[in-house]
């Protein structure tokens, strides 16, 4: 029987796993939150619309005042923008959507190939630039670790195997299947490392938000 | 049985010497052979005696000998082909029984060595019963077969890779003639069935020049016809490039020509000649008629997910599937929580010095 | 600037601050501090830290709000390293991935206690501007505090810390001001025919000093008295428990600064208080308005307001008059930490401001944003931080000065402090008020 091809194998096995392991990872690490201890609400509130208050921190933390962030502006806004890249292609592009619509069984409109082509070349230009200055920059060198460096090139890959595959780049002798299946590979390796390193404030950090918009405005501030 | 030359035969069948000499041109040129190799293939095919074929088909359909016979008319491929001199093809000879087996152990003592064999159809594994001739299992026959052979041309993507009978779950356990052989030189011309003039132009090209200069790609193809993919020369390529997909059959967008994409077009990873070659004598291939390519010239195209998945599409497993994973990292992670807590209650400090 | 005609003198505040022991070395053994510091980490984390440590995504942006950092541009200030050691225990310890997680995270070290002690307390005011600035909303500075009771309890607080709570927790005075010194300041603003109504049995509003008003800052002390006098309250003040300050907060001792707290709380009980109020310091604000109820689990029977908070709501409301003055006063308010993004007092001060007629120029940060004066959360008292609170006052002086401000109104005696101090060291001279001395200078008649 001859083997799997690489494409068949991140089209089928390895697909399945990545995702199972993803859902029970997150899951795994955002149940066993549950179980800590709730600061007191026994002190009278200032404010009385925390959840209000909450909502408003999520919207605009995004945001912060000026004066506080023009020490740091260039990585605020690339920060967002590649974000916003990263989600655009991901969400956006017609292929993706096909695989969204067979999981979940609805899709939405895609974006034009070459605008998501567009955004795609600034996410990895950013996020190339970004990493190098995790490099060099003092800040960034002293508070950066193994699982820094490892999610930044896992956020890359995607981007840059999933440009070479789009636009049926295959150097060295390589064939379309192989790029695509490296693309897909790059995907579940994402999918798998995921809910171990620092991707996971994807899903915690809105909640971080909510929780601390509410209780500033507990003390009446308004943050 | 005959050994006269292929030119005798042709002549015998009244096919003039300009039409003979107009094949071989439209030969060259189709192999990307330059015009001066015209006279050469011609001399070839001349003077070539007509070299035994072993034709065995084995666990298969019978589409990969329907797809080169088809009688639009008598073509030059099929004379050609009938020149070659099928000493055996099971199907299509006119003597049966004991008489054809006769025909076929005769033919493989004439030309041991020499003869080429011809399989289509998978080789079933998982019980010889499964497909016999005159009682003599698929395995034994190509064993014996292939032995005296000078090379074995699997046709058909049965022969070549397994094909539908080797389709999950596989209950016959079917395999390729490569996983049996594994000491002649196999051209695998695959397909489901191949394009005719694709099983005659390779025929042709080992008649010609032997086995040398036919260029095999990994999987075994002759690369001549299985080096470019579908999709490097669909004509439908504009609307993939500008993202213009028919999202379902005929739509606005299948009735425009759009590409098949979205409806699990495998044009993008299958190596054959549809797109350039077409079928019916150039009449059409499946995407012209609307149909994404299933990628029938590849290994295991029944198992690579659906044919109206698209290759973007993967085999997440089901919600059933889901909900376990996330069930039981709820239970994980609720287990590690409760246990946190507990060692935090634990190490809740011996209170300072009272005042 | 500031002068009293208090028989204590007026150097005697720093000198007794300077005689505070500046060295020490914790008395516990290195493994048992390092049990005790995890001890710490471990039982106290909750729901929330634990959320937010898992949830940093190293971006350094916090550095980029801490006046430590931005003064030294040292990346070892940046407030989520500050918090690093907290972090590590409680990916090793708590998180529900500590498996995987202790793959890549090592023990803490008795080495990296010792270490930390820079970083959580000589160069962190607990300000709580990095709290702002965090995209992923972490407060960083509840994972100071969590750091701060670590080391407190393996015995690493700041010595002078360290002597200040010990003084407070025992005595139940600070730097040797007791019952004693109250009396005889209650008795010296009686001679300037101030009345301060000492231990009544019962009251509608209790009032509360601190060491800083009573050696230094007398006239503020003085100030309250009279507006409370002029409002005609039923107050008093207890000699049992008058300090507002809480060195078990600062020092990071948790128990001592619910004993702290408690003092307060039952005195507030024993006469029936309504209404605490705090006078001008900065930590004692959410120390009792907050943190008081939180630590025991159970609400307070009387309300809790800050001097400055009280003053606007008094004024806004119409019950204290005050004179409007021709308005050249050009003036800026520096909100304190504790009381502003801490507490959530930004408007009475400034409607207390307002009444007064005073030109407010509003610095570049101000409100929620505004920048520590670098003094706050117990660093003003130690030696090894003057170097750090002189850089960092540079940048007061420049949003000072940037706002077109002749001078600065606050209500805080460590940020008044401070600011003095700064301004001795590089001849600045833009003077400090006090915002309550401000208002009873200037109480319509």
């Amino acid at each position: 029987m001859k083997a799997m091809t690489l494409l068949d194998l991140v089209r089928g096995p390895l697909f399945f796993w990545a995702l199972m392991i993803m859902i029970a990872g997150i899951l795994w690490r955002l149940s066993g939150l549950i179980f800590f201890r709730l600061q007191s609400r026994a002190a009278k509130p200032k404010d009385d619309a925390p959840i209000v208050a909450g909502l408003r921190t999520v919207a605009l933390r995004s945001v912060p005042p000026h004066e506080l962030e023009k020490n740091i502006t260039f990585q605020h806004f690339t920060g967002y923008a590649w974000h916003i890249g990263w989600f655009a292609t991901f969400l956006f592009l017609g292929a993706h959507l096909s695989l969204i619509k067979s999981i979940l069984g609805f899709a939405w409109p895609a974006l034009p190939n070459g605008v998501i082509m567009v955004l795609a070349a600034m996410t990895l230009g950013i996020l190339l630039t970004l990493w190098i200055r995790r490099w060099y920059n003092p800040v960034l060198r002293l508070i950066s670790n193994f699982d820094d460096h490892l999610s930044v090139v896992l956020t890359i890959l995607p981007l840059f195997t999933g440009i070479t595959a789009f636009t049926h780049w295959a150097p060295f002798g390589t064939r379309y299947e192989t790029m695509l299946a490296i693309h897909i590979l790059s995907v579940e390796l994402l999918m798998v490392w995921m809910p171990f390193g620092k991707i996971f404030h994807v899903v915690t950090s809105l909640i971080v938000r909510f929780r601390t918009g509410a209780a500033f405005s507990r003390r009446g501030v308004k943050a | 049985m005959s050994t006269a030359l292929v030119a005798d035969y042709l002549r015998m069948r009244g096919v003039s010497r300009r039409g003979f000499l107009k094949f071989c041109a439209s030969t060259a040129s189709l192999m990307a052979m330059p015009p001066m190799m015209i006279p050469q293939i011609a001399r070839a095919l001349e003077s070539a005696r007509r070299p035994s074929v072993i034709w065995m088909p084995f666990q298969e359909c019978t589409g990969c000998t329907e797809s080169i016979t088809r009688a639009h008319g008598a073509t030059i491929e099929q004379l050609i082909f009938e020149a070659i001199s099928l000493d055996y093809q099971h199907t299509l000879m006119a003597a049966a029984g004991e008489q054809s087996d006769d025909a076929l152990h005769e033919a493989m003592q004439q030309n041991k060595g020499k003869y080429l064999l011809a399989v289509d159809g998978s080789i079933p594994l998982g019980n010889p019963g499964y497909s016999t001739i005159s009682g003599i299992s698929n395995i034994d026959m190509l064993k014996e077969a292939a032995e005296g052979a000078m090379a074995i041309v699997a046709i058909g993507s049965c022969a070549a890779f397994g094909g539908i009978p080797k389709a999950n779950p596989n209950p016959t356990g079917a395999v390729s003639v490569s996983d049996i052989i594994k000491n002649k030189p196999i051209v695998n011309v695959s397909g489901c069935p191949p394009i005719p003039i694709v099983i005659t132009g390779v025929l042709a090209q080992i008649l010609t020049f032997g086995l040398e200069g036919l260029e095999l790609d990994h999987l075994g193809r002759p690369k001549v016809f299985y080096g470019q993919s579908i999709h490097d020369r669909c004509y439908r390529r504009p609307f993939y490039e500008r993202g213009q997909f028919a999202e379902s059959f005929d739509d606005e967008g299948a009735k425009a020509g759009w590409c098949l994409y979205k409806l699990g077009c495998k044009g993008p990873t299958t190596y054959n000649a549809c797109a350039t070659v077409k079928w019916n004598n150039g009449t059409s291939f499946p995407i012209e008629a609307g149909h994404g390519c299933i990628g029938c010239a590849e290994p295991d195209f029944w198992d690579k997910g659906g044919f109206y998945d698209p290759l973007s599409v993967t085999d997440w497993g089901s919600t059933a599937d889901i909900a376990i994973a996330a069930g039981a990292g709820v239970a994980l992670g609720v287990a590690a929580g409760a246990l946190a807590r507990k060692g935090q209650n634990d190490a809740r400090p011996a209170p300072e010095a009272k005042p | 600037m500031s002068s009293t005609s208090a028989s204590i003198p007026v150097e005697s505040f720093e000198k007794r601050v300077s005689d505070l022991p500046h060295q020490g070395t914790s008395k516990l053994s290195p493994e048992e501090q390092v049990a005790r510091a995890k001890a710490v980490i471990v039982s106290k984390l909750d729901s929330r830290s634990a959320m937010e440590l898992e949830t940093c995504i190293h971006c350094g942006m916090c550095s980029e709000a801490c006046h430590f950092y931005e003064a030294t541009q040292d990346a070892k200030y940046t407030p989520i390293h500050k918090v690093h050691l907290v972090r590590s225990v409680y990916r090793r310890e708590l998180s529900p991935l500590r498996w995987f997680n202790r793959l890549f995270i090592r023990e803490i070290t008795a080495e990296e206690l010792s270490e930390w002690q820079e970083l959580l307390f000589n160069s962190c005011t607990e300000c709580g501007r990095c709290d702002l600035i965090c995209p992923m909303g972490i407060q960083i500075t509840s994972g100071i505090r969590l750091g701060r009771q670590a080391l407190a309890a393996a015995d690493l607080m700041p010595p002078e810390l360290r002597a200040l709570n010990d003084e407070q927790t025992r005595e139940n005075t600070l730097l040797g001001v007791g019952t004693d010194e109250l009396h005889e300041a209650v008795r010296e603003l009686d001679s300037q025919g101030i009345v301060v109504p000492l231990d009544r049995p019962k009251a509608d509003v209790m009032l509360l000093t601190t060491v800083s008003d009573l050696l230094l800052y007398r006239q503020s002390f003085a100030a309250i008295a009279r507006i409370l006098d002029k409002l005609g309250l039923a107050w008093t003040i207890r000699s049992e428990a008058f300090e507002a300050s809480n060195f078990g907060l600062l020092s990071g001792s948790e128990d001592s600064q619910m004993l702290m707290a408690k003092r307060v709380t039952d005195a507030a009980r024993a006469c029936g208080a309504k209404l605490v109020i705090v006078p001008e310091c900065g930590h004692a604000y959410p120390a009792l308005r907050f943190n008081a109820a939180e630590q025991l689990d159970q609400p307070l029977p009387f309300e809790v307001m800050a001097i400055s908070e009280f003053l606007g709501r008094e004024i806004k409301a119409g019950r204290l008059k005050v004179k409007k003055l021709d308005g050249s006063k050009k003036v800026t308010y520096h909100d304190p930490c504790k009381l502003g993004r801490h507490g959530g007092v930004f408007e009475e001060p400034r409607d207390a401001l307002g009444a007064l007629g005073i030109d407010l120029h509003e610095m570049e940060s101000h409100g929620t944003t505004q920048y520590c004066c670098g003094g706050g959360g117990g660093v003003m008292m130690l030696a090894a931080s003057e170097e750090l609170r002189r850089r960092t006052f540079d940048i007061k002086m420049r949003q000072v000065e940037d706002s077109g401000a002749d001078s600065v109104v606050t209500s805080c005696d460590t940020c008044r402090m401070t600011f003095e101090r700064g301004a001795k060291l590089v001849n600045w001279n833009r003077p400090v008020e006090s915002l309550a001395e401000l208002v009873a200078a200037n109480l319509a008649d």
